[in-house]
């Protein structure tokens, strides 16, 4: 009956299985990820301005505007609303989520030219988000309970004592099969993620650059690269106006909200 | 209808007065392949000015969007419209809407049976996706149980049809200037109206009713000119549901409708599944299928789409999506292809087309796309987006 009765506490029960069958490892690799994460907890709300520059083979670059709003959600994954500004013919669209930390994401697109809001199915995640190298999953954010953690080795990367760590999502929907991610030893931020792909093969690289400090605890990265191996293109994320304590309440998180959050 | 010209006016000056403006300017061209079972070019042609406003501040929104069209062949497809001019405003726990708009219902993608709040504009299109404004108060909240919209509906508009010159039109002329209505409040009857929807995990659904003109007139033949028909605008009450599961890619939608107050009360609903798959054999290409059936108690079949929607990922958006419809007692095949990319950061471009075909002429079943017979078409549409 207790084994049966385990339904949300199935986190701690993977973390028990991780300490029997990997004890010193798992176990420190996983309290690498909780401190990783503490950087990015306690924030309550957030708002930015979104660039994204696409990057094709031949080095041209087409540009793409977003604004970002986010709410904390304590005890489970936070909410947030995409607005996408440019270019002309996608402004207005925006996307609902409400993640969470085990179970599946929530979104909604909504689609001003129809006044129509869809539900995504969130198995899609691992499609391009927005014609970019991004896809929709690395767009959400990275609850530590997503993943299985193990730890790999140490190693230097830019000058910065890094642990190099092996993540393997939960979700079964996942476009990736494990990510290798560095996180410097000073404040535990990450700077490089490998991505690799249901055959196992290395196709993204992300890079986190440009770390600031805001309200002396939130790390935010004003530069986020992500390197396709495969194909060749990049796509580079570069943010701006990062606002903490916007006053957000769950209300501007709404299906209504939604629609009129152009 | 003059408040619609000094709409017009304010549309096209005031924005140089209070900034910000979007919206879209298009031109499109309709090729027909034959010239119409009346005898109608073949060739036709129109422009579309639909600029948008906003202007917001803290706990409210004004949002107006005005849409004028000319075609070059059809009188009746010329339009003037507010298709937006409202206020929202926003309280504690309540939103209220005040002015013309346009609320979208439902969740299928072939026939939207629940959708009822704005009039059709089947002049513009054929598939009935184009709708006209609607003036309303709209009060909503959304808290832990769901979403509910609260509507009263002020005024009534008429349902547009091609004209005598247009192509894609019944066989019999229809009389839009002197349309019927069973109300005696006739075209300013104030309609009511709610939609109640919440989800549970993969689960969504919505309830709704609306009670007031239908938007959906029956004909009746004119007592003057015996080939003429009149719109009769009956008072109906039709009661929604929608319904959408989600499993992993696969979405099963329903929507049904009851609805009494034209004569029998009547059933219909469409129901059926979107399917996508991601990243087709290792490319970066989604292909979407869609597959519904669309029921309805009135007709004596309930024709079948299938359609298949191919997403690029591409930084033009590009998109192409093919579409049959079948109708299996009246053996007729219809033909669907569109297909969109941008150009630029200002404009896109899409290219839609409609091929009719009977593969059975001497079945005598009632005929779905007989007065389409000659127009099969393709149509391009050029837009530019208005913007910085």
């Amino acid at each position: 009956m207790y084994l049966l009765n385990l339904g949300k506490n199935f986190f701690i029960f993977s973390i028990l299985i991780s300490f029997v069958s990997c004890p010193i490892w798992a176990n420190k690799a996983l309290e690498i990820a909780i401190l990783n994460d503490q950087n990015n907890n306690g924030f309550i709300d957030s708002s930015s301005d979104m660039t994204m520059n696409l990057i094709n083979r031949k080095g041209d670059v087409v540009t793409r505007k977003l604004r970002f709003k986010r709410l904390e959600v304590p005890e489970d994954g936070d909410k947030s609303i995409a607005i996408f500004e440019s270019p002309r013919d996608v402004k207005g669209v925006a996307i609902l989520s409400y993640a969470h930390k085990v179970k599946s994401d929530d979104q909604w697109l909504y689609l001003p030219a129809l006044k129509r809001v869809k539900r995504i199915a969130s198995k899609n995640k691992s499609g391009p988000f927005l014609g970019s190298e991004f896809s929709f999953e690395d767009f959400s954010f990275q609850e530590v309970e997503k993943y299985e953690y193990k730890l790999i080795g140490e190693e230097d990367y830019l000058n910065l004592k890094c642990f190099v760590i092996e993540r393997t999502p939960l979700d079964p929907y996942s476009g990736y099969t494990k990510q290798l991610v560095w996180i410097d030893k000073e404040n535990y931020l990450i700077h490089k993620v490998h991505l690799f792909d249901r055959k196992s093969f290395h196709l993204k690289t992300q890079k986190f650059e440009e770390y600031k400090l805001y309200e002396g605890f939130f790390w935010q990265p004003h530069k986020v690269e992500m390197i396709n191996h495969q194909n060749g293109k990049s796509s580079i994320l570069l943010f701006e106006n990062v606002k903490l304590n916007n006053g957000f309440t769950n209300r501007d998180f709404t299906q209504n909200s939604l629609k009129r959050s152009r | 209808m003059s408040y619609k010209y000094l709409g017009v006016l304010i549309a096209f000056f005031c924005p140089m007065l209070i900034g910000e403006i979007i919206g879209e300017y298009s031109f499109d061209n309709r090729y027909f392949f034959n010239s119409g079972m009346q005898g109608q070019e073949r060739n036709h042609s129109s422009f579309t000015l639909s600029p948008e406003i906003f202007l917001e501040e803290e706990n409210s929104i004004l949002h107006f969007k005005p849409k004028l069209r000319k075609d070059n062949e059809d009188n009746e497809r010329n339009l003037i419209d507010i298709q937006e001019l409202y206020l929202i405003n926003l309280l504690e726990d309540k939103e209220i809407k005040y002015g013309i708009s346009k609320e979208f219902w439902g969740v299928t993608e072939t026939t939207h049976r629940v959708d009822i709040i704005n009039q059709t504009d089947t002049a513009e299109s054929f598939d009935g996706e184009d709708k006209l404004g609607q003036p309303m108060v709209k009060v909503s909240f959304e808290e832990n149980w769901g979403l509910l919209d609260l509507y009263a509906l002020f005024g009534f508009r008429e349902r547009t049809y091609p004209g005598n010159d247009g192509r894609l039109r019944q066989p019999m002329i229809i009389d839009t200037d002197n349309p019927q209505y069973l109300s005696s409040a006739k075209n300013k009857r104030v309609d009511f109206a709610f939609r109640w929807s919440n989800y549970f995990d993969q689960l969504e659904i919505a309830i709704s009713h609306f009670s007031g003109t239908s938007r959906e007139p029956r004909f009746v033949v004119s007592n003057e000119n015996l080939k003429e028909i009149i719109p009769l605008y009956e008072v109906i009450d039709q009661t929604g549901f929608e319904f959408q599961y989600l499993v992993g890619s696969l979405a099963i939608k329903s929507e049904i409708i009851s609805r009494s107050g034209q004569r029998d009360r009547f059933t219909a609903a469409t129901y059926g599944f979107e399917y996508t798959q991601v990243g087709i054999l290792g490319s970066r290409l989604d292909l979407g299928w869609i597959v519904e059936a669309n029921h309805d108690d009135r007709l004596p079949s309930s024709p079948a789409v299938i359609g298949s929607r191919l997403t690029f990922n591409d930084t033009s958006d590009t998109q192409i999506l093919m579409g049959i419809i079948y109708d299996e007692r009246s053996e007729e095949l219809g033909f669907l292809l569109e297909a969109s990319r941008r150009l630029g950061i200002c404009c896109s471009l899409s290219i839609e087309g409609f091929y009719f075909d009977d593969t059975n002429e001497d079945n005598e079943e009632f005929k779905l796309f007989q007065s389409y017979k000659e127009d099969d078409f393709l149509r391009f549409e050029f837009i530019y987006y208005i913007g910085d």
